[in-house]
């Protein structure tokens, strides 16, 4: 650390965590409901929709309170000056948590905007607006006032602004549905797809050359390459939402080519990854930072790359679409791609916040929690997409109606629940881990 | 590689890119209109769509393909269920899935509101996209209903369902109305001898069923109908 106010994203990382721990229980109540049969009167008090709700919100705020730590820690290194106002990130982090908090709670009661995902009320919308408005405020003043612009901290930013911008299209009422899913993607395809990507691809860069000590015109120069193919595949490839929402046929070719292109920037990140890391000056230090990198930048590429691949053909995706088939590229994809691009953050980070010398910390339960969630969500996956294959055969080729082919499907759930015990199991580890981190114990002098 | 080459390939692919989707949003936009039968969205439709919203049934069933993937796809329901049978299952879901492993949430929809939400599920029934899904497409219905209807006459049983006039209340192929369930999906979930219970009195095992009761029909010619039904179902046509 080489500024104070990075020290910002501490608390940021800090309220994330628990968000995480809380996400991850709301799951193993998830897949229970799809192997227990839940009494009425549970059903009726905290029905599945509810429970959703829960489980999507608290990941989409989590992974956004995450970046956005993540950028107050990289922006005044990058630009070389202290972050513009510390009291209003704060402000920042208090305003999107209460409105967290708020949407929650309101969840509970029936307080819904009632599409999936895109459940917080429309008043709170605009408190997520408005908490979005104060940091690029903050940021682009930062930036601004220090007259120093590096590509990565372009990258990033660029990612933020357009992920500002795509939730407005979330906001209004829709009268046709199928206008209001085609826009409903803007959000959700163009933020997982584009602008988070922006974002991702910024923070590894960076972490990069910090740790492997690789010249930044290298590294950026292929930034900028990856970043074209991204958002080359991602922008048109928006189409594979587009095949059965009602809207013109040639979304199925235009869909189809383009997704399927879209395993190849993934591909080339994984090669930067391995390039930079072959180049390096500096020795793979600490290895828990490196195993989350490498982890992550594999299980990407599997889970949004090859998964996502598997089902985005329109032939396929005829009898998957709308199955535990997308549950199962759903979490893998979000967990290889952005929960483990957190972590890593956070343990490149949080030593350096915390000042330890040579920025190494003791890692030992840290190599446990990793695995044991990695190989939990793999598990799950991979449990998922056996009921996902089931169901598309029973259901959708076959013709047998739903529940009749969702009773095969209970074992798979409980296997993926058990997977899920595993999953928490290890979260909770990693939580403890990050919030009670210490320096690397020193050989000892005696 | 060098910097100029890589910063092309960066503007050239998003912008590239960019200007295909948002060419193509126009084109969409100018199609939907035709391709949801927009003209049918009137302000029933729209008050159905905000209840659908209001209660959250989005995240247990998809709808388009999209949403929970707890409960059964809302795209085509209006289609294979009908009309009261939904009414049925949103008054009473407490009832109507008292044997399932899955249950529904009793949320009292007051009845202008259950009457809303048909409203809206019958417009959605009707969007063209390229038939999706397959489990409810219409086109695989009629494929494996054709024969029968075409053997009739041999069959006793879909003589019965006509001499009764099944099809003033259900559909079947293209053929029928939308008040009660789908034949084809009965078929499929049921078997012959619980059709043929049903058909008796289908209030015993389908409490504040609209259906009356078929109990002048002899036991055999009600199993009749119940084995033309399961006869029906996609799953054995193919």
């Amino acid at each position: 650390m080489t500024h104070k106010t990075q020290s910002i994203a501490y608390p940021y990382f800090v309220v994330s965590l628990l968000l995480f721990g809380l996400q991850v229980l709301v799951g193993l109540w998830l897949a229970t409901n799809y192997f227990v049969t839940i009494p009425q009167s549970i059903v009726d008090a905290f029905p599945f929709s509810t429970a959703r709700a829960f489980h999507t919100n608290l990941l989409v705020l989590w992974l956004l309170l995450g970046f956005m730590g993540a950028t107050y820690y990289l922006v005044p290194e990058e630009t070389n000056s202290e972050i513009y106002s510390p009291k209003l990130a704060i402000f920042q982090l208090v305003l999107l948590s209460a409105t967290g908090v708020a949407a929650l709670s309101g969840f509970v009661f029936g307080w819904t905007q009632g599409r999936p995902l895109l459940e917080i009320p429309r008043p709170l919308d605009l408190l997520v607006v408005i908490g979005a408005l104060i940091f690029l405020f903050n940021v682009g003043m930062t930036i601004i006032r220090a007259r120093r612009w590096t590509m990565t901290q372009g990258s990033l930013l660029a990612g933020l602004f357009f992920l500002a911008i795509l939730y407005l299209f979330g906001i209004p009422f829709y009268r046709n549905l199928s206008v209001d899913w085609y826009y409903w993607w803007w959000v959700v395809h163009l933020w997982v797809e584009g602008a988070w990507e922006l974002i991702a691809a910024a923070m590894t860069a960076y972490m990069l050359m910090k740790l492997t000590g690789v010249e930044r015109s290298i590294v950026e120069k292929w930034l900028y390459v990856e970043l074209g193919l991204f958002l080359f595949t991602g922008i048109a490839g928006t189409g594979h939402h587009y095949y059965w929402l009602g809207a013109p046929k040639y979304w199925l070719a235009v869909g189809g080519i383009f997704s399927a292109l879209e395993p190849f920037p993934i591909l080339l990140m994984v090669y930067d990854t391995w390039r930079d890391i072959k180049h390096r000056k500096e020795p793979m230090l600490p290895k828990l930072t490196w195993v989350y990198l490498v982890g992550g930048v594999v299980l990407h590429f599997l889970g949004a790359g090859l998964f996502g691949f598997a089902h985005t053909l329109p032939q396929i995706n005829y009898y998957t679409h709308g199955s535990q088939v997308t549950v199962s590229h759903g979490h893998l994809a979000f967990y290889g791609a952005y929960v483990l691009l957190n972590l890593t953050f956070y343990y490149f980070a949080i030593p350096r916040i915390k000042g330890f010398p040579g920025f190494a910390y003791d890692e030992k339960t840290g190599h446990t929690a990793f695995w044991l969630t990695s190989l939990g969500v793999l598990g799950m996956s991979l449990a998922f997409a056996v009921a996902g294959v089931l169901q598309t055969y029973l259901e959708r080729v076959q013709g047998q109606p739903y529940m009749l082919a969702a009773q095969p499907i209970r074992f798979w759930m409980f296997i993926a629940f058990v997977h899920g015990l595993v999953v928490v199991a290890g979260v909770f580890l990693i939580i403890k881990h990050l919030l009670t981190l210490k320096p690397a114990p020193q050989p000892a002098a005696a | 590689m060098s910097e100029k080459l890589a910063k092309l390939i960066f503007w050239g692919g998003t912008l590239s890119s960019l200007a295909l989707f948002l060419a193509l949003t126009v084109d969409t936009h100018r199609q939907f209109h035709a391709l949801t039968h927009a003209d049918q969205l009137d302000q029933r439709v729209v008050a159905g769509k905000k209840v659908f919203e209001k209660y959250n049934c989005n995240d247990c069933h998809t709808i388009l393909g999209f949403g929970g993937y707890y409960a059964p796809d809302l795209t085509r329901a209006y289609s294979r269920l009908g009309e009261d049978a939904i009414v049925r299952r949103l008054e009473h879901p407490e009832v109507a899935f008292a044997d399932s492993y899955r249950k529904m949430p009793q949320q009292h929809l007051r009845p202008e509101e259950i009457a809303d939400l048909v409203a809206f599920l019958k417009w959605v029934s009707a969007i063209e996209n390229h038939d999706w899904p397959p489990q409810d497409s219409v086109a695989r219905w009629k494929r494996s209903t054709q024969n029968l209807i075409a053997s009739a006459t041999l069959s006793p049983g879909a003589a019965l369902v006509k001499q009764e006039n099944c099809l003033s209340c259900h559909s079947l192929g293209e053929l029928g109305e939308k008040k009660g369930p789908r034949l084809e999906w009965i078929g499929a979930r049921r078997d012959a001898a619980y059709i043929a219970d049903y058909l008796a009195n289908p209030e015993k095992l389908a409490p504040g069923a609209a259906m009356p009761a078929y109990d002048h029909l002899s036991p055999e010619q009600r199993r009749l109908i119940g084995e033309f039904v399961v006869s029906l179902a996609a799953s054995h046509r193919r």
